[in-house]
């Protein structure tokens, strides 16, 4: 034994001919000391071998069957322990004891973890020494060491145990999980922070949860994955999404409330990163997570990080899915119950009732719509005729590797997404991007790292798409959608919604981002390093709007649609912006102290400049270059340029004392372009602590409590986003003709404030981060913002006649709680699962609008909505009621709203008491931001089976349908079947839910409680079955991991919206853009 | 790291600082004026649409509610025109308040240019006057302060300003300008502005002199077809005294496509505003006498023919051809584009304008580049005679230029006889202003400063006469009924922001 040789010493001589591997072992055994330890499940049993090696090294002889099997040897003295290879390197390995000195004795033992299972693979070190052992694969270890050592057991996913030996020979430990350890880095703002001292609100996704769901953008992704993050995807063609995103509700008036997005260090749009390259996304919530950004931060910070390599063998990561695209709003409209409640109409207007419509007309009209469909078309099919099951397909690799001084990450990304129009023409969007970020390593002391990115993005969309959904509902009624003969049947406003998709021209849209980055890093000395990182980002857009000439006849009844002229509209949007960072960092401890210093400088450059020229008259509608339109006066172009600096110093501060009391400062000085004098600069501090009271020593075995973190803080943030140029006085060029020959004109159009500047964000934020039970973690939040001198262009008087500045005035509180909730089971059970809740609740109040306000938008017949002080932001507004009168008595004794009321017709509460129904009646009557937003994510795994569901949902939020969709068929609207089917009033139905029809006119229809919707939803946004292919076919197929997987997105969902047909997240209005989508999803990851 | 990162300056505007350097920078500043003073087309039919003439076609639209006298001071029309108004007096104030910075060489063409501005700027406050009452008067660029601390002054006060300023202005201007200028306002502009000023002010003696000084001027002379007066062919004739400019593709207006009959366009947004019956029922025969004399020869049957020509040069009635050579046929039931009572597009009332509608148009429905007359001759004349018949001063000269609007040369009605009474003559010439000037947006003003509005205003809209089954019928715009409130509705209301906004407002009667 006190000899034992090396593998490399021990010679062999062995024939292993045609063997099963675990043939081979035992034939090994026969012939040497060594006895093989391994799992059947890690190796196919019923591979066979063929080796022969005469007086050779025991390595190779391991190494030959380790390229054989893909299996990886170690030797730990007699016993050889027998495990899937993962890496190629390494394959044969081999710890040996020491020999047993006289203070030392030989310690055996066992490792488990809370359940009592044996731990294998579980480093069992000397402390102080690199001496040690591996437990075998029933958790059972053996080492010589001195009897007053101290045993170190460590293993990932496990705390980390100490014990001393204390002359013992036989020690068994239990480890517990540490589950905290698994995400154990948080990204912050110019850094990353142990995720058990951050003392402020910060949640974090990792990139891999963004990838389970194959929706087109990281902020369709993003949804539901993190409280205090609310987002909301109303729809939108492919390529030209429409999401918004919140943090923490809205801090201003106006649309300058989107997060600030911050990619590896600069400002990005997220729509530009593609899902694949995600390594972790952290969402900066709070003033003191956020203050270190400054004046852009008011609305949160979304910090994403990208994927780099790490050392050691190149591999390669292969994903690809395709997808099925199905709207999701389907509204449905019923022809007879809707001719009938046309009669209806008519009649209750004391109008004559069009042949159509009588009981005779609507007889024979639908007789006819049964033989002879083309001469009487059905009411409205549009969503049913236009719309397809649309194909979407994603590829994505990435290739990732290098040594220890150079390593890249390069990835590559297509998807191909159909419009869900179901038209010959292939409107859609095709993404390409590609990824590469570099890491040089030029000595210890000095490295450097390159990424860029480019993406371009190409859509094709009818032109004016509005108009063609809009005509999904809205004037399009009774019109064959397609003739045998290929000419389109119109509606008697001449409209057609196929025929426009498919003969009103394109639109063309190419999006191009390129960004590029170059960093170094150089440690000066210890503790102190210094980062410099200079980053250019580079937007395009061009946009070729082409509108073609066409006409069409409906043969049928001789209405004409005719575009005279063909045009194009062509724009080109450029936009560069440098970025310059520069981080000074200290990092050191001292005993129980430990300090973190960051001091920082960045510039940032910007500059725009847009273009856009049209022409008419072309050629005909396949000539489309704007050259060759007609080069007269209907020609026109016009250009806009501008530019805008940013100046920011900035530091932190972070101190912990014995990893227990925390705390942070951060502090920015900002200066920006955007306003003048003193104005210029401005300051945003912010503080925070943290007490980890489970550390405490009184806390020891009092309660089941593995981490308990008390978090507290306050700042200020800013908001920059006024206008350029606000302070600077100009005139702008307007023309005027004098006997056909036009003058330019200089007129100032609006008044000008040097006085602008940011916009104040204080935020107060208390928390705490639990773990208890070793799987259950909660996060609970409480936070209160108020943003002081929004920048509003307040009203001014009109008789100045100019436009009104943009003043710092306004006051807005928001207020939230936010809730997350997690449990993971222990990770070695065949059957894991985890899931997470996350509930956010936020109130919004405007405090102040400096007596001006209140800002009323929107009219009787559209959403009508407040601004006011008291009040929620865009609060709806409108009328209240009381039924609907029933009686001509009724009528004639209460005020009416306008001329001709009687039963059947709304009651407007005259809110007054003044006798009239008029604006001074109006009241809140609901919101238009949820109370609520709650997701709940869970994964299940067993075996090689994994399972993810996302429910996301929503509550306390309001919606007002307006146009055709609402209006019960007063014009040429679309009227839903939950109005025509025998919902609305009648003599013999007086308690429907809808007043009665009235032709041509809209007085039941003003914005009242009855036309609010409740927007409240709970929907399964995703459901995902993953396989994970065995091992064995694995390697078998030289891979070294491999999943398929089904999934599908908003799968159902439960709203009031459902009766209307519509999606719950669309929001005020008329509901006439691209629809949201479901997907049916079939998918793939591989990795060599 | 650059130093002036912070210290941006535009290039794509001009700074006010650097401007007002040279004459040229006065007649730029002064060209801006003009698009904000003059009305475009759609704002004078909007007008006469406020009255019994006319009717807005979108039964749901916000000028409906004001048509209808059913509105509050919150109303967004009221808001607009207010805030128009006075973006117009802004832009003219900021070219008073500065003239006097230039360098001057040429004293002459800034005295032009003021008094370009102070015309332009009268001009809006006789709009603003007559819609409003007492007005704030503001007489340079205020700040924000100053905005809020303004008070109304009284409209005798205003009218004197207009006076005054129209004065001056004519002192200031030329009779008439070199090609590249034609359409500044001219002393003749400036009289006549001075003329239907005094006229709405009541001050009719200071009219008939205005007028006078007009005629007198001897360059403008009545147009001898009322049929091309508003065509191409007619633009900037000597009866057009001012006019808003425009030229198709390159500053063109969109009246055809707004206001030509649907059936003709097969497009969203046509029949903005359109006639009513009042409007038709006034046009006399061709014989002079009024539709409901007995004598007159009016057949209800054929209700449009054998009547003053101005009928069908100002109107569509069914059976006229469009300018795509198809009948306009809107009648109920006639399965035409343009039935009434089809889609909401097509006219409400049966009539839809013809006045500015030109067959050159057609080819390109939005693309329009005829001129849209703002003062022309004939007002002026008719101004001339209705003063001096409320004065009592009923001569030859007076008749006379009562005729020589009846007697263009293809309207040619027969002319008003010396001796005729002035109650007789009033209403006469009240007459030839509603069917001479109908769609020229001066209406809403006659009918406010002769206190008929509870007259004619109130109840359904009446649309085209027609017969059907052997019966005589009028369609009637459903659902539509307009109030007029005598102690209310002769003035807007201030509109209510502004005064939030200017707490020293104070608010018109009843409002």
């Amino acid at each position: 034994e006190a000899q034992r040789k090396s593998l490399d010493e021990i010679l062999v001589s062995v024939e292993l001919k045609n063997l099963k591997i675990e043939e081979a072992f035992s034939r090994i055994e026969e012939i040497t000391e060594f006895d093989f330890a391994y799992k059947r499940s890690d190796f196919d049993t019923r591979k066979r071998i063929s080796l022969a090696v005469q007086n050779q090294p025991m390595t190779e002889l391991l190494l030959g069957i380790a390229r054989e099997t893909g299996l990886q040897f170690k030797r730990i003295d007699e016993t050889i322990n027998v495990s899937r290879a993962f890496e190629q390197t390494n394959l044969v390995s081999e710890l040996l004891a020491v020999v047993a000195t006289a203070s030392e004795v030989e310690v055996t033992g066992r490792v488990t973890d809370n359940g009592g299972n044996g731990l294998p693979g579980v480093n069992v070190l000397i402390k102080g020494t690199s001496t040690g052992t591996v437990t075998d694969f029933d958790g059972n270890y053996k080492l010589l060491a001195e009897d007053n050592a101290t045993l170190v057991f460590s293993f990932v996913g496990y705390k980390t145990a100490e014990v001393a030996i204390g002359g013992r020979t036989s020690i068994s430990v239990t480890l517990d999980d540490d589950i905290a350890a698994l995400e154990e880095i948080v990204v912050v703002g110019y850094g990353e922070q142990k995720k058990v001292s951050v003392t402020n609100a910060v949640a974090q996704v990792n990139g891999e949860e963004l990838t389970k769901r194959p929706v087109s953008s990281i902020q369709q992704s993003l949804q539901g994955q993190a409280a205090g993050l609310t987002v909301l995807d109303q729809g939108g063609s492919p390529g030209r999404t429409a999401t918004t995103m919140r943090v923490r509700g809205i801090t201003t008036l106006g649309n300058k409330n989107d997060a600030l997005v911050i990619v590896d260090g600069v400002e990005q749009q997220l729509t530009n990163i593609n899902p694949g390259d995600i390594e972790s996304v952290s969402i900066l919530k709070d003033a003191a997570s956020t203050a270190i950004y400054g004046s852009r931060a008011a609305n949160g910070v979304i910090l994403i990080t990208t994927k780099r390599a790490k050392e050691g063998k190149v591999t390669v990561d292969y994903s690809t899915y395709y997808a099925l695209q199905n709207s999701v709003n389907n509204p449905k409209m019923d022809m007879p119950s809707y001719m009938k409640l046309q009669q209806v109409a008519y009649e209750n207007a004391g109008l004559v009732v069009p042949q159509k419509f009588t009981d005779q007309g609507i007889d024979e009209y639908l007789r006819g719509n049964k033989t002879d469909p083309e001469k009487f078309p059905h009411v409205n099919e549009w969503y049913k005729v236009m719309l397809y099951a649309a194909p979407q397909f994603n590829h994505n690799l990435a290739v990732s590797g290098g040594s220890e001084t150079f390593k890249a990450r390069m990835s590559m990304r297509y998807m191909k997404q159909n419009s869900i129009l179901d038209v010959p023409i292939d409107y859609g969007s095709n993404l390409r991007d590609v990824r590469v970020n570099s890491d040089f390593k030029a000595s210890e002391n000095l490295t450097f790292s390159t990424d860029l990115n480019y993406r371009s993005n190409y859509s094709l969309a009818p032109v004016n798409e509005a108009n063609v959904f809009d005509r999904f509902i809205h004037g399009s009624l009774f019109a064959t959608p397609k003739y045998e003969d290929g000419t389109y049947g119109l509606s008697t406003q001449g409209n057609n919604p196929l025929m426009f998709a498919e003969q009103q021209g394109t639109s063309k849209l190419w999006n191009e981002n390129i960004f590029g980055s170059a960093k170094a890093q150089w440690k000066i000395v210890d503790h102190l390093t210094f980062s410099s990182q200079l980053a250019m980002r580079i937007d395009n857009i061009r946009r070729k709007d082409f509108t073609n000439a066409f006409s069409n006849t409906d043969k049928n009844t001789n209405i004409t649609r005719t575009v005279v002229n063909n045009s194009l509209t062509e724009i080109r949007d450029n936009s560069t912006e440098y970025t310059w960072n520069n981080l000074l960092l200290y990092d050191n401890a001292f005993g129980n102290h430990e300090v973190k210093a960051l001091l920082g400088y960045s510039t940032i450059d910007n500059a725009k400049d847009s273009l856009r020229a049209y022409r008419e008259r072309f050629y005909n509608n396949d000539i489309q270059s704007i050259g060759q339109g007609a080069d007269d006066g209907t020609k026109t172009n016009y250009g806009v340029n501008s530019q805008f600096g940013l100046r920011s110093y900035f530091s932190r501060v972070n101190y912990s004392y014995n990893d227990r009391y925390l705390l942070e400062m951060n502090a920015r000085y900002d200066g920006s372009s955007r306003f003048t004098g003193s104005n210029q600069y401005s300051f945003f501090p912010s503080f925070s602590g943290g007490w980890r009271i489970s550390e405490e020593d009184f806390m020891q075995g009092i309660v089941p409590l593995d981490e308990f973190k008390l978090r507290a803080s306050w700042g200020k943030t800013g908001n920059q986003t006024v206008g350029l140029y606000s302070y600077y006085q100009s005139l702008f060029a307007s023309a005027y003709t004098f006997n056909g020959v036009s003058v330019i004109g200089f007129q100032p159009t609006t008044i000008s404030n040097r006085d602008i500047t940011w916009e104040t964000t204080t935020q107060t934020d208390i928390g705490f981060d639990a773990q208890v039970f070793g799987g259950f973690t909660v996060a609970l939040d409480y936070y209160f913002k108020r943003t002081e001198g929004i920048l509003l262009n307040l009203p001014i008087p009109a008789t100045i006649g100019l436009g009104a500045p943009p003043q710092n005035a306004g006051v807005v509180d928001n207020k939230g709680v936010e809730l997350q909730l997690g449990y993971r089971n222990a990770p070695d059970k065949a059957l894991r699962y985890n899931t997470t809740l996350n509930i956010s609740a936020n109130r919004n109040n405007v405090v102040s609008l400096s007596g001006t306000g209140p800002y009323i938008t929107g009219s009787d017949i559209n959403p009508l909505t407040i601004i006011d002080e008291g009040l929620p932001i865009n609060s709806q507004w409108g009328y209240k009621t009381d039924g609907l009168f029933q009686t001509q008595e009724e009528v004639d004794s209460y005020p009416n709203i306008g001329p001709n009321r009687g039963p059947g017709d709304v009651k407007y509460v005259d809110i007054n008491n003044d006798g009239l129904i008029n604006a001074s009646d109006r009241v809140v009557i609901g919101k238009s931001f949820p109370d609520f937003v709650f997701a709940l994510n869970g994964n299940v795994s067993y075996k090689n089976f994994e399972l993810n569901l996302l429910l996301q949902g929503a509550s306390g939020v309001d919606t007002r349908l307006a146009g055709g969709i609402a209006e019960n068929g007063n014009n040429e609207g679309f009227v839903p079947e939950i109005v025509s089917k025998g919902n609305y009033w009648t003599s013999e139905n007086t308690d429907a839910r809808f007043p009665r029809p009235y032709k041509r006119d809209l007085l039941n229809m003003y914005t009242s409680d009855r036309m609010i919707i409740d927007g409240s939803y709970l929907r399964l946004k995703n459901v995902q079955l993953l396989y994970n292919l065995p091992d064995m076919l694995v390697t078998k197929m030289r891979m070294t991991r491999a999943n398929v997987y089904v999934s599908a997105t908003n799968l159902f969902t439960i709203s009031k919206l459902n009766q209307w047909g519509l999606d719950p997240e669309v929001g005020n209005g008329r509901a006439t853009y691209y629809p949201q989508v479901s997907l049916w999803t079939l998918g793939a990851n591989i990795q060599f | 790291c650059q130093k002036d990162l912070l210290e941006t300056v535009p290039d794509d505007r001009l700074s006010a600082e650097s401007f007002w350097k040279t004459e040229r920078d006065a007649v730029l500043a002064v060209n801006a004026v003009y698009p904000n003073c003059l009305d475009a087309g759609d704002r004078l039919f909007m007008f006469d649409a406020f009255t019994d003439i006319g009717h807005t076609n979108s039964f749901f639209s916000a000028n409906a509610q004001v048509e209808q006298n059913v509105f509050d001071a919150s109303n967004s029309v009221i808001a607009t025109l207010w805030t128009e108004l006075y973006q117009g007096i802004a832009s003219a104030n900021f070219v008073l308040d500065n003239l006097d910075k230039i360098p001057t060489a040429d004293q002459a063409l800034i005295n032009r240019v003021r008094g370009e501005a102070k015309a332009l700027r009268a001009y809006q406050y006789i709009k603003l006057a007559t819609r409003f009452g007492d007005v704030p008067l503001v007489t340079k660029v205020l700040s924000i302060d100053e905005g809020k601390a303004l008070e109304r002054t009284s409209i005798d006060t205003i009218w004197d300003f207009i006076d005054d300023e129209l004065s001056e202005a004519a002192d200031l201007l030329p009779v008439s300008y070199a090609p590249a200028d034609l359409g500044r306002v001219t002393k003749g502009a400036a009289f006549a502005l001075q003329a239907r000023a005094n006229l709405y002010a009541g001050r009719y003696q200071a009219a008939a002199d205005a007028a006078e000084k007009v005629i007198d001027l001897g360059v403008y002379q009545i147009y001898p077809e009322y049929g091309t007066l508003f065509s191409y062919s007619a633009e900037g004739n000597s009866e057009v005294i001012l006019d808003r400019q425009y030229v198709k593709s390159v500053l063109p207006n969109n009246i055809f496509g707004t206001m030509a009959p649907y059936g003709q366009l097969g497009r969203d947004g046509a029949n903005t505003y359109v006639p009513t019956k009042a409007l038709a029922d006034m046009y006399t025969m061709a014989n002079g006498k009024e539709i409901a004399e007995a004598s007159s020869g009016f057949d209800a049957t054929m209700p449009y023919d054998n009547r003053d020509p101005r009928l069908r040069f100002t109107l569509y009635v069914p059976g006229d051809i469009m300018p795509n050579g198809q009948v306009f046929n809107s009648l109920p039931n006639s399965g035409t584009a343009d039935a009434v009572g089809g889609t909401f597009f097509a006219t409400t009332t049966g009539f839809t304008l013809r006045k500015y509608v030109n067959s050159e148009d057609a080819a390109n429905p939005t693309n329009n580049g005829i001129n849209v007359i703002l003062i022309r001759y004939a007002e002026v004349v008719l101004t001339y005679a209705e003063a001096r018949i409320e004065l009592g001063l009923i001569d030859e000269t007076t008749v006379n230029a009562i005729n020589e609007v009846r007697q263009r040369g293809d309207v040619n009605l027969p002319a008003i006889a010396l001796g005729t009474s002035q109650t007789e003559l009033r209403d006469i010439v009240r007459r030839e202003r509603a069917v001479e000037l109908a769609f020229e947006g001066l209406r809403l003003n006659d009918i406010r400063r002769w206190g008929i509005g509870e007259q004619v205003i109130p109840g359904a809209v009446g649309g085209i006469d027609y017969v059907e089954e052997g019966e005589v019928k009028t369609y009637v715009v459903p659902s539509f009924q307009k109030q007029f409130n005598p102690s209310r509705d002769y003035l807007w209301p201030i509109p209510y922001t502004e005064r939030v906004l200017s707490p020293n407002l104070s608010q018109n009667p009843n409002w």
